[in-house]
C-alpha cells in the first residue's frame, strides 16, 4: 500500500511530503526523507517490545497491559513527589492528559526540553522571541545563520525545505540570492557551503555576539583584534552582511545553549537580532531536534502557563528550572516515582540521576528497549506517533501538524495508556 | 696600436655586412598547410553554447564574450597551445584552424559530451540540497524548488526508495550546481568527452 504526503516523524523539520509503502506490517519504500528519516521508517515495525514486561526480583517477565497499568498508576499514588518525565516523542494528547494526571498527582511535569533548549526558554521570557514561521524563512530571507548547529547532520533538510536552497517567492534567483552564515566551533559539512564560516573558540559565543552587537551599535572601536578567535576584520563582514541583508533569519542550535554562558548566550543572540531589527528585519528560532519536543512546550504552556519543568505540588502551577527540572530532582534524589514517556534519560542523564532513578519505582513507557530500559521496573510498549499511530506535533517553528499513521501493529497509543493510568489515578483521588 | 678604435670599426662595419643584414633575400615566411595556428573566426554565428570553453585542457586560452547581441569566443594566444580541440567540439564551426574542420568534414568526425553524476551514497545524506537547486531539476519540475518534492520522473535525480537516485543524467548540463550545494561532496559530475565517426560508434 502506498501511503503519500506521510510526515516524518523524526527531527523538528516534520517534513510532510513523505511517500510511504508498506507491504502488510513492513515498510518496502521510503521516498523524500533523509537519511535519518528514512532510516526510522525503513524500520518502523522492528525491535518493538511485544508487551508490557515488569521485573520481578530482578529478572524481567511479561506482564499484561492491565497489570502494567494497575502498577503504574499504584506507584504514582503511592509517591510523594512522582516526577512525570519525556514526553518529546510523543502526541500532543498524551502531553496533554499527562498535564492533567500531574496536577491531579500534585507531581512534577518536564520535557526533555529542561537539557536542550531550555536555555533558549530561559532567555526568550527574559526578552522575548522574534520568531517566525519557516514559511516566512523561506519565501522571504535572504540570509540564513546557522550557529551552534549543524543541519546537515541533525536536520539534513532543513536547507533544502525551508531555508537557504528552496525556491522563496520574493527572491527570484533562489539561492544566488541568498547569502549563508556558518558560526561553529567545529569546521563541519556545512561550512564548505556557507559563505562565511565564523570559527569560534569553544565558549567563546557569548563574546562574539556582544562584539556582533557593539559593531551593529556603531561602537566598532570597542572591538579588540580578535574575539574569541575571531578576527575583527570577519566580524565586521559578518556585521555588514545582517545589516544588508533584506530579511535575515538565525537558527541556534544546542552548541549556542549547551557551551558556557547557556541562556545568556540565547539571551545576546536575541538581542543581537534586536538590534538588527533598528536596521532590517530579522529573527530568531531554535533548531529543535525530537519531532515534538517544541509540542511538550506548546501544551505545557497552554495548559499550565509554563513550558517545562512544572511543579504541581503546591497544588498550583510552579516553575523554576534548577529546582524543577527533572535532572535536579533526580540528583537531590526527590521523586520518589517517576514515570517516563517516550524518551531515553539512560542515554543522556549524569550518572548520579541514573542512580536514583534505577533505586525506585519507575515505569517506562516506550515502544523499544532503550539505554533507560535497564532501569525501570516496568515498560509499557506503545504505538509510535507518525507510524502506528496519528496525533499532533509541533514543528520546531510552532506550527501544529497532525501526523498520520501508515501501520497497524495493534498497539495502544500513548494517549489511550496515560489516559488509562490517569482513569486509575482518578478512581482514587478525585480531581 | 693594432687594437685601436678606429681598427675595431674598420673591422667589423664592412659594407658587405651591413648590406646583407638590411636586404636579406629569404623566402617569404608561410604557415605550411598542415601548420595549426591560433583557432580563427569563420564568421558563423555563435550560441553561447560554450564547449569550447569546456574542452579546451588550458586554463584560460578560450572565453566566450558578449559583443552587444552577439556572442564570439576569443582566444588568447599566450595561452592557447593550438591543440584545435574547440574546433573539433564547436557544433557550430564558428571556429577554424589549420585543415581540423576539413578533415572533421571528410571523415565526418564530431565530439559529443555528455556528464556522469555520480553519488557516493555513504557520504550522502539525503539532504535534497542538490536536488532543488539543479537548474535543470528546477525547469523539469516546476514544483521542486518551492517545496522540496519532487513529484515527478523528469528530473535528473531525486529522493527516491532511501537514497539519491540518478535517473536522467542525460539532461546534465555540466554546470555543476549540485556539487557546490553538496555539504557532504557526495555528488560529482565528471564530463564524457567522446570522439565519435557518423555511422560508427
Ligand atoms: S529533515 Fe527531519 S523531518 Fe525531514 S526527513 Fe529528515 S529527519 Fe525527517
Ligand atoms: S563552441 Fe562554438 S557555438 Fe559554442 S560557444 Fe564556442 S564558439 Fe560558440
Ligand atoms: S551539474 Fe548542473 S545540471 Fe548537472 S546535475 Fe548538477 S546541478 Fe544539475
Ligand atoms: S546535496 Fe549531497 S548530501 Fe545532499 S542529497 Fe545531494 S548528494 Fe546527497
Amino acid at each position: 500500500m502506498i501511503h503519500e504526503d506521510m510526515i516524518c516523524p523524526f527531527c523538528g523539520c516534520l517534513c510532510d511530503d513523505l511517500v510511504i509503502e508498506t507491504k502488510g506490517t513492513e515498510v518496502v519504500r521510503v521516498d523524500n526523507a533523509c537519511t535519518l528519516g528514512s532510516h526510522k521508517l525503513m524500520n518502523a515495525g522492528k525491535h518493538r517490545l511485544k508487551g508490557p514486561i515488569m521485573r520481578d526480583s530482578g529478572q524481567w517477565r511479561d506482564a499484561s497491559y492491565e497489570e502494567a497499568i494497575e502498577y503504574a498508576a499504584g506507584i504514582l499514588l503511592d509517591a510523594d513527589r512522582p516526577l512525570l518525565y519525556g514526553w518529546s516523542s510523543t502526541q500532543g494528547e498524551a502531553q496533554g492528559t499527562g498535564v492533567s494526571m500531574a496536577e491531579l498527582l500534585g507531581g512534577v511535569i518536564d520535557s526533555t526540553t529542561s537539557v536542550c533548549h531550555g536555555p533558549s526558554i530561559l532567555a526568550i521570557q527574559e526578552v522575548g522571541h522574534p520568531g517566525c514561521t519557516l514559511g516566512q524563512v523561506k519565501n522571504r530571507a535572504d540570509l540564513i545563520v546557522y550557529w551552534g548547529c549543524n543541519p546537515t547532520e541533525a536536520h539534513p533538510r532543513h536547507m533544502s525545505r525551508y531555508t537557504t536552497y528552496a525556491d522563496g517567492y520574493f527572491l527570484e534567483n533562489a539561492f544566488r540570492d541568498r547569502k549563508l552564515i556558518l558560526v561553529d566551533v567545529r569546521k563541519t559539512e556545512t561550512a564548505s557551503i556557507a559563505d562565511e564560516f565564523v570559527q569560534v573558540k569553544p565558549g567563546g559565543d557569548y563574546a562574539v555576539l556582544s562584539a556582533l552587537r557593539a559593531i551593529v551599535r556603531g561602537r566598532e572601536d570597542v572591538v579588540p583584534p580578535t574575539v574569541a578567535g575571531v578576527t575583527k576584520e570577519q566580524l565586521l563582514r559578518v556585521a555588514a552582511l545582517c545589516k544588508e541583508a533584506k530579511f535575515g533569519a538565525l537558527f541556534f542550535g544546542v552548541g549556542l545553549t549547551m557551551s558556557p554562558g547557556k541562556y545568556k548566550n540565547v539571551r545576546n543572540a536575541i538581542e543581537l537580532v534586536d538590534e538588527l531589527n533598528r536596521h532590517t528585519k530579522f529573527t530568531l528560532t531554535p533548531l529543535r531536534g525530537h519531532y515534538n519536543v517544541y509540542g511538550s512546550n506548546e501544551v505545557f504552556t497552554w495548559m499550565t502557563g509554563y513550558p517545562y519543568a512544572v511543579d504541581f505540588s503546591r497544588q498550583i502551577a510552579f516553575y523554576n528550572p534548577g529546582e524543577t527540572t527533572a535532572v535536579d530532582l533526580m540528583a537531590r534524589k526527590e521523586c520518589d516515582a517517576a514515570l517516563i514517556v517516550a524518551s531515553d534519560p539512560g542515554a543522556h542523564f549524569p550518572k548520579k540521576c541514573l542512580e536514583h532513578l534505577a533505586s525506585i519505582p519507575t515505569v517506562l513507557i516506550d515502544p523499544m528497549h532503550t539505554m533507560t530500559t535497564p532501569l525501570v521496573k516496568c515498560q509499557i510498549p506503545t504505538a509510535v506517533t507518525g507510524m502506528d499511530a496519528p496525533g499532533t506535533a509541533y514543528r520546531m517553528d510552532g506550527v501544529p501538524i497532525h501526523v498520520k499513521k501508515f501501520l497497524d501493529l495493534g498497539y495502544p497509543t500513548d494517549t489511550e495508556i496515560i489516559g488509562k493510568i490517569f482513569e486509575k489515578v482518578k478512581e482514587v483521588r478525585h480531581p | 696600436m693594432g687594437f685601436s678604435i678606429i681598427w675595431y670599426l674598420r673591422e667589423f662595419i664592412r659594407g658587405e655586412w651591413l648590406k646583407n643584414f638590411f636586404f636579406a633575400k629569404t623566402a617569404p615566411l608561410v604557415d605550411p598547410p598542415y601548420f595549426r595556428g591560433y583557432p580563427a573566426l569563420t564568421g558563423k554565428e555563435c550560441t553561447h553554447c560554450l564547449s569550447c570553453m569546456m574542452i579546451c585542457p588550458t586554463p584560460g586560452a578560450i572565453e566566450v564574450l558578449r559583443e552587444g547581441e552577439t556572442w564570439t569566443p576569443h582566444i588568447y594566444p599566450g595561452h592557447c597551445i593550438r591543440c584545435g580541440l574547440c574546433v573539433e567540439a564547436c557544433p557550430e564551426d564558428v571556429l577554424d584552424v589549420g585543415r581540423v574542420l576539413e578533415t572533421q568534414h571528410r571523415d565526418q568526425t564530431e565530439i559529443s559530451v555528455r556528464y556522469q553524476v555520480t553519488v557516493k551514497p555513504e557520504a550522502c545524506v539525503r539532504c535534497g540540497n542538490c536536488v532543488v537547486a539543479c537548474p535543470v531539476n528546477k525547469e523539469a519540475d516546476p514544483q521542486l524548488g518551492a517545496t522540496g518534492t519532487s513529484a515527478n520522473d523528469e528530473v535528473i535525480m531525486k529522493i527516491r526508495n532511501g537514497n539519491l537516485w540518478v535517473i536522467h543524467d542525460e539532461k546534465c548540463t555540466g554546470c555543476k550546481t549540485c556539487e557546490e550545494v553538496c555539504p557532504t561532496d557526495a555528488i560529482a559530475i565528471a564530463r564524457v568527452a567522446e570522439g565519435t565517426q557518423e555511422g560508427k560508434a
